[in-house]
């Protein structure tokens, strides 16, 4: 399972389930490339077990949605410019 | 002829360690949180700057952190004694920024550091240099905090070096703001982004610590030239291999690529100089990188901004009121000292004057706030020139003493801001405004004399011969002091 975590600008209760999304997301996987950012297509369920990568959500200013992991589905991965 | 100074950030690190202002640590450090956190903590006990033998990952690299987040380091970059007085420094300051004015000497590549290690192209990998992730919750992992950024306007071939934060993206890509106003701003919005047209930049991350203080402190002048004037001889500066611009052959680590026109990508949040996130995440500008170059054991520089004191709070606190003093002075006004302490995150300013005329200290309000660095800061105190602007006793008194909240304020409703102001609303720091006062704490000029309040004060309500007679028989009083 990969780990990622995607920002978001409104109220974690706001958040769209179930949606494809373009937005940006950061791969969690330890290493030197800890943090790097991906574009992306991708749809998130807040519950955790639903798709095969685990999300977390951190609000418009960095703040960890720690109590409510999502999981995330990657549907495609493209090239920022 | 030269000043002391430190040919580069490794000749600087041995004069820390020497006057016990560094800490050596050889244990593995993880640049996942815990070396910012350590700088964090350093800065927050006013500490000795952190420097790391090993990161995690990365080994042959090491990191500096906190460069100059105090009084005595910055009083070491000028080759003073670190217990230096900040008059003693500001005098320092006066000597060499009033001396002449080196252009920059171009040196062979065999000649730079800096070109050690060469990597162009599709080997370009910024994940290979030890980027910290410098706060939880930072946008990304911060390669740039105690670097310049060097851009060029083709037109008038006019410098600029600049201290504009930058994030990791991923691989080949950085990203970071780039306010209108600021002077890569300027030279980008104007000249390259309306034609579509990349801007060709280079990073210097490590430079020796007068050029990092010339690429932050404002000036008139190219900071290259700038940098030659606070050394006393020319920097010595080599070509980048991408492109056309030039850079301290003694840095540690350059990354040359270049700033793309009309793309965003997101960024921030970051921990900023006011000591708080303000500005959200929110699509940036995007930096694209060509090429890497550094010195073999390159040594990754870290300023971790947050509650003061860090080094970007002292530099520019320090430096703007240097710029504000010199524009006030060149003016012709009766001023006897301008300063700004750290901790006010460079936003209160302290400007001393001979109150020789009525609404004096509206007129020099008036001046830096209108001034091009005025949207920097927002508060303007006014003291006589019998208050010491350095001593926060001093001025504390003369406000809550001298200071009439209604009379004694002048507000400016509407001015120009940035949107890092946390007390800014959401749609003030959106639309870069901010509000403006200056206090007035100097006693009204039209009052009688015998209705003016009289200072207490041993040096002012007692007759020279009993000063006299009290300080030549302190000591034998049994004073130690």
């Amino acid at each position: 399972m990969a780990e990622y975590d995607t920002f978001i600008t409104k109220n974690f209760e706001d958040l769209k389930e179930e949606e494809e999304v373009v937005g940006i997301i950061r791969d969690l996987t330890p290493g030197k490339k800890k943090y790097k950012s991906i574009c992306a297509r991708f749809i998130i369920s807040k519950d955790p077990n639903k798709y095969p990568d685990r999300l977390w959500i951190r609000l418009g200013r960095g703040q960890l949605v720690k109590d409510h992991p999502c999981s995330v589905k990657i549907v495609e991965m493209f090239k920022p410019y | 002829m030269a000043y002391k100074y430190f040919i580069d950030n490794r000749e600087y690190v041995d004069a820390l360690r020497k006057s016990g202002d560094l800490v050596d640590i050889m244990q593995e450090v993880d640049w996942d949180l815990e070396l910012g956190a350590i700088v964090r903590r350093v800065c927050e006990k006013k500490g000795p700057a952190p420097f790391f033998h090993k990161i995690k990952d990365y080994p042959g690299y090491r990191a500096f952190g906190a460069p100059i987040a105090t009084w005595r380091r910055f009083a070491v970059v000028w080759g003073l004694n670190p217990e230096a007085s900040i008059p003693d420094i500001v005098e320092e300051w006066r000597k060499r920024t009033s001396g002449p004015v080196y252009k920059p000497e171009i040196v062979d590549k065999k000649d730079a550091p800096c070109k050690e290690v060469v990597i162009i192209g599709d080997d370009v990998d910024v994940f290979e240099l030890p980027a910290p992730m410098v706060h939880d919750g930072d946008g990304g992992r911060y390669i740039g905090t105690w670097h310049f950024v060097v851009a060029k306007d083709e037109e008038t071939g006019f410098v600029n070096w600049g201290m504009y934060r930058l994030a990791i993206f991923d691989e080949k890509t950085l990203v970071g703001p780039v306010l209108p106003f600021s002077d890569m701003g300027r030279i980008f919005y104007q000249k390259y982004e309306p034609f579509n047209k990349p801007m060709p930049v280079a990073i210097v991350i490590g430079p020796d610590p007068l050029s990092a203080i010339a690429s932050l402190a404002p000036t008139p002048l190219p900071e290259p030239e700038f940098a030659g004037q606070l050394i006393g001889e020319p920097v010595k500066l080599v070509r980048c291999e991408t492109c056309d611009l030039y850079v301290p052959a003694t840095a540690e680590i350059v990354l040359e690529g270049e700033l793309l026109p009309k793309v965003r990508l997101e960024e921030a949040p970051f921990g900023e100089y006011t000591g708080y996130r303000t500005s959200p995440r929110d699509k940036r500008n995007v930096y694209r990188i060509k090429a890497i170059t550094m010195r073999k054991d390159a040594i990754m520089t870290v300023s971790n901004m947050g509650v003061p004191v860090d080094e970007g709070q002292l530099l520019r606190s320090f430096t703007l009121a240097m710029d504000m003093e010199q524009l006030l002075k060149s003016q012709g006004l009766p001023v006897t000292g301008v300063y700004m302490w750290p901790e006010s995150t460079h936003h209160l300013l302290v400007i001393g004057v001979k109150p020789i005329y009525s609404n004096i200290a509206q007129q020099v309000g008036s001046l830096v706030l209108g001034s091009k660095a005025g949207p920097w800061f927002h508060i303007v105190v006014v003291v006589d020139d019998k208050t010491d602007v350095y001593s926060l006793e001093d001025v504390i008194h003369a406000i809550c003493t001298k200071w009439h909240p209604v009379r004694g304020t002048i507000l400016m409703r509407e001015g120009a801001g940035t949107p890092l102001n946390p007390f800014a609303s959401p749609e003030e720091r959106f639309a870069q405004r901010a509000p403006k006062v200056i206090l007035d704490c100097t006693f009204p000029l039209d009052w009688p004399k015998p209705l003016v309040p009289i200072k207490v004060s041993f040096d002012n309500v007692y007759p020279e011969e009993i000063q006299k007679k009290v300080l030549e028989n302190w000591k034998a009083y049994g004073f130690k002091d």
